[in-house]
């Protein structure tokens, strides 16, 4: 075990100088960034449990139900994140042939890694819960040792996920040591989303009903009357358990806890005899994968006429073949797609045109946020990604502004399409007024413009050369940089625009005059915002890589 | 036209100098190669020339052509190996060979007569249609060299072209450095390769600390240094024969 604490104190030690070396504003806004999305969360987790409670009868078993589906949620998202993230920390890592080549038993590299990738894999959804769990506590008025017992119950419980992802991978690489990232990646989601299907088919066959509910009331109802949302086997209800137990039930609270704890700790037995027979095996396996790529299909077979077709392409194929970067792409679509389709299918508040028209406006918020959030993840990397041929476009007699222009309509053709076919299919679905087709896909392209400018800009200003995992570049102090002005765009385009909404909502629903000027101007005001923030980045970005020592 | 004119060449990282003040001409035909200790400003120099760095002060011609005032026009007459060949793991070899040369604008007849030669003399086998990830540092090389010439440049620079190559390829670079030279390019190679200097080198420079010692060809530095093995006269004029 020294051996583990030996690498740990050195990943500590590594983590401690990147922090000691961010300057006061970039931890400033790091520090800025994180606070506002977890007190915007918490403040939102507040309202919706405050107005759960005030529902009669029904409202605090539907706010017990509203906690179970999101910590369930929750258990099968950091499922998912494991599992992208594992083949990359246990077996795609250039640091393991270093700890390889130690005389280290490999155990104690697992232990380190199966650390790391929790980590990892699981902040993000930590940063949802925490103020999920803060809100129901402040709701329902738990004690004070309630706060520091969840939040170390939630340590325990997301560590069997990140048990489970790792002893799947390493299982499937040990019956079929031939797969590369890409295959193993894609039958563990495949496995975890069949036996999620499953368990809830057998176990709750209701849940799988939510979409066919009529109206609000049934839906509500229908909520109160499910028993517990994942059923008693999951540790989501273990956790929910626990925090619903400190209204009284200390018994139920402990009992739940021994048992997280018990699961946690045998999950991790589990992975590590596991990583103990097959771990050294598999990740030498690993080693000996190599793809061959098909002569017939590849776009880069022949040099291209135009280098921006030529980067392009090399862009689209770097693209395709990363695992991790098209399935979590994929896994954001598909979640996108539920959405539209569930504004299909629920059809609550939508039977006026009132209420249509103020739902396709949020659904245009939400919409701008979510492509925000892709640009993050997707865009800002991008010109990072360059890490290990920036030499070669940098020695080439080709401009930056070139490289960097089409990266950008690369990314806005993939941009455009997304949020188009968003906003044009929710607004189908929620058939809102005619006007409203052809202004807000019009308002989208500017939105999309600005959004991809902002996360390729900013990418080119700070990027990250030593790193080649994409979601880590997007998870470092540029990226949050990028995020906030993503957002902080987003939000001056929904105020500046609800000034027009407002006045057509009441002129076409309340027969109030329209006050052009308003209206002009918060569309000229929208107009100029998005120039801005589609021009300014991307100068930003070509003017430092042009100064840029590489 | 001198093929390459550094004038009063400096660089300066956060407060350090890593080069303080390198004047250089080199000629059609030449092959200049940099010798000096770790940490001595060689690479630093190369990436200068490159345009990988900035320079703090001074100018850097090449064919004319100010890398300051006209990048794209100085740099369509370089090519460039780095020490380390990085390559984008997604890619085979010759996807990255291809993209390479649609960068330099290649024409279909050049990329045909050419290629299919490169990958002859670099042993070059079916491994490059295998995603790069899965090459040894010897073969990232010859990709590189491949994609190199390829573009056919006037003036080649190389970082330590050696390192990482067996000897049957070795032996095939320095043989295609004396053919490229015979053929009016400029080479400028950095390396701690001495044999390999003494081969090939129709120039010599010694770099350390940041400034470059001497200069000259081999007889020269072998007058200078009062000795006549190039260990020797490199140990001598480093300044590292004390050490020894």
């Amino acid at each position: 075990m020294s051996d583990f604490w030996s690498i740990l104190n050195a990943r500590a030690r590594m983590f401690y100088a990147s922090v000691r070396s961010l300057s006061a504003v970039r931890t400033a806004s790091f520090v800025f960034v994180i606070a506002c999305f977890v007190g915007g969360a918490y403040y939102v987790f507040f309202r919706v449990f405050g107005y759960l409670t005030t529902v009669e009868v029904i409202g605090p078993a539907l706010l017990d139900r509203v906690i179970e589906m999101a910590l369930f949620v929750f258990f099968i998202m950091l499922l998912f994140s494991n599992v992208i993230t594992s083949f990359s920390t246990f077996y795609n890592n250039r640091e393991l042939d270093f700890l390889f080549s130690l005389p280290v038993p490999p155990t104690s590299i697992y232990l380190t890694k199966l650390l790391e990738n929790c980590l990892y894999a699981s902040w993000a959804t930590l940063t949802i819960a925490f103020p999920l769990i803060v809100a129901y506590g402040v709701t329902t008025g738990a004690p004070t040792l309630f706060y520091p017992l969840s939040i170390v119950s939630i340590l325990v419980y997301m560590v069997i996920p990140a048990a489970v992802a790792s002893t799947l991978i390493a299982l499937i690489l040990r019956v079929f040591p031939k797969l590369g990232p890409r295959e193993v990646i894609m039958i563990s989601l495949a496995l975890i989303l069949g036996l999620t299907y499953l368990y809830v088919r057998i176990n709750n066959p209701n849940l799988l009903k939510i979409f066919e509910t009529e109206n609000e009331q049934t839906l509500l109802l229908f909520a109160a009357q499910l028993t517990t949302v994942g059923g008693i086997y999951v540790p989501s209800t273990w956790l929910s358990n626990i925090i619903k137990g400190f209204n009284g039930n200390t018994a139920v609270t402990v009992f739940n806890f021994l048992l997280l704890l018990f699961v946690s700790a045998s999950s991790v037995s589990v992975a590590f005899l596991v990583a103990k027979t097959f771990y050294a095996r598999s990740w030498l396996s690993s080693g000996e994968h190599t793809s061959k790529a098909s002569k017939r299909r590849s776009l880069l077979w022949n040099p291209q006429r135009q280098t921006a077709r030529a980067i392009f392409f090399k862009d689209l194929l770097t693209f395709v073949r990363e695992p991790t970067q098209w399935v979590q792409l994929s896994i954001f679509l598909i979640l996108l797609v539920v959405y539209v389709m569930s504004l299909r299918r629920t059809p609550i508040f939508f039977t006026f045109p009132l209420w249509r028209t103020v739902v396709a406006f949020a659904n245009f918020a939400y919409i701008s946020f979510v492509l925000a959030t892709l640009g993050v993840r997707f865009i800002f990397p991008t010109m990072s990604l360059e890490r290990a041929g920036i030499w070669a476009i940098v020695s080439s007699p080709l401009p930056f502004r070139k490289i960097l222009l089409t990266k950008y309509f690369f990314s806005l053709t993939t941009a455009v399409i997304i949020i188009e076919f968003l906003l044009i299919s929710a607004n189908l679905f929620i058939k809102v007024e005619r006007g409203l087709y052809l202004v807000m896909p019009v308002i989208g392209l500017f939105v999309a413009a600005a959004l991809v400018s902002i996360n390729l800009g900013f990418g080119s200003r700070f990027p990250h050369f030593s790193e080649d995992n994409p979601s880590r570049i997007a998870a470092g102090t540029g990226g949050i940089i990028a995020a906030l002005i993503s957002i902080t765009y987003v939000a001056i385009s929904i105020l500046l625009l609800a000034t027009p909404a407002y006045n057509y909502l009441s002129h076409t629903f309340m027969a109030r005059p329209v006050n052009y000027l308003l209206v002009y101007a918060g569309f000229a005001l929208f107009l100029a915002v998005s120039i801005c923030a589609i021009f300014i980045p991307l100068r930003i970005g070509i003017t430092s890589l042009e100064r840029r020592d590489y | 036209m001198s093929r390459l004119v550094v004038k009063n060449l400096k660089k300066k990282f956060n407060s350090v100098w890593a080069l303080r003040g390198l004047n250089l001409i080199l000629e059609p035909g030449e092959i200049f190669v940099l010798l000096g200790p770790n940490g001595a400003g060689k690479t630093t120099t190369l990436k200068l020339i490159t345009g990988l760095l900035r320079p703090t002060e001074g100018e850097i011609l090449i064919e004319g052509a100010d890398l300051r005032k006209d990048p794209i026009k100085a740099k369509s007459h370089i090519g460039y190996v780095p020490d380390e060949p990085f390559i984008y793991n997604k890619l085979t070899g010759r996807e990255f060979i291809n993209f390479v040369a649609s960068i330099y604008k290649v024409s279909r007849a050049d990329y045909e007569t050419r290629l299919a030669g490169l990958l002859k003399t670099f042993d070059i086998g079916e491994w490059v249609d295998e995603l790069s990830e899965s090459y040894s540092h010897g073969m990232k090389q010859r990709v590189i060299m491949c994609q190199l010439l390829l573009h056919n440049p006037e003036l080649i620079l190389i970082d330590e072209p050696l390192v990482g190559l067996d000897p049957k390829t070795s032996k095939t670079v320095r043989e295609l450095f004396i053919k490229l030279k015979e053929e009016g390019k400029t080479l400028f190679v950095s390396t701690h390769t001495l044999s390999f200097a003494r081969e090939v080198a129709t120039k010599i420079g010694i770099i350390s600390q940041g400034e470059l010692k001497f200069i000259g060809d081999i007889d020269e530095l072998s007058r200078i240094s009062g000795k006549k093995d190039i260990e020797d006269i490199y140990l001598r004029l480093s300044g590292e024969d004390g050490d020894v």
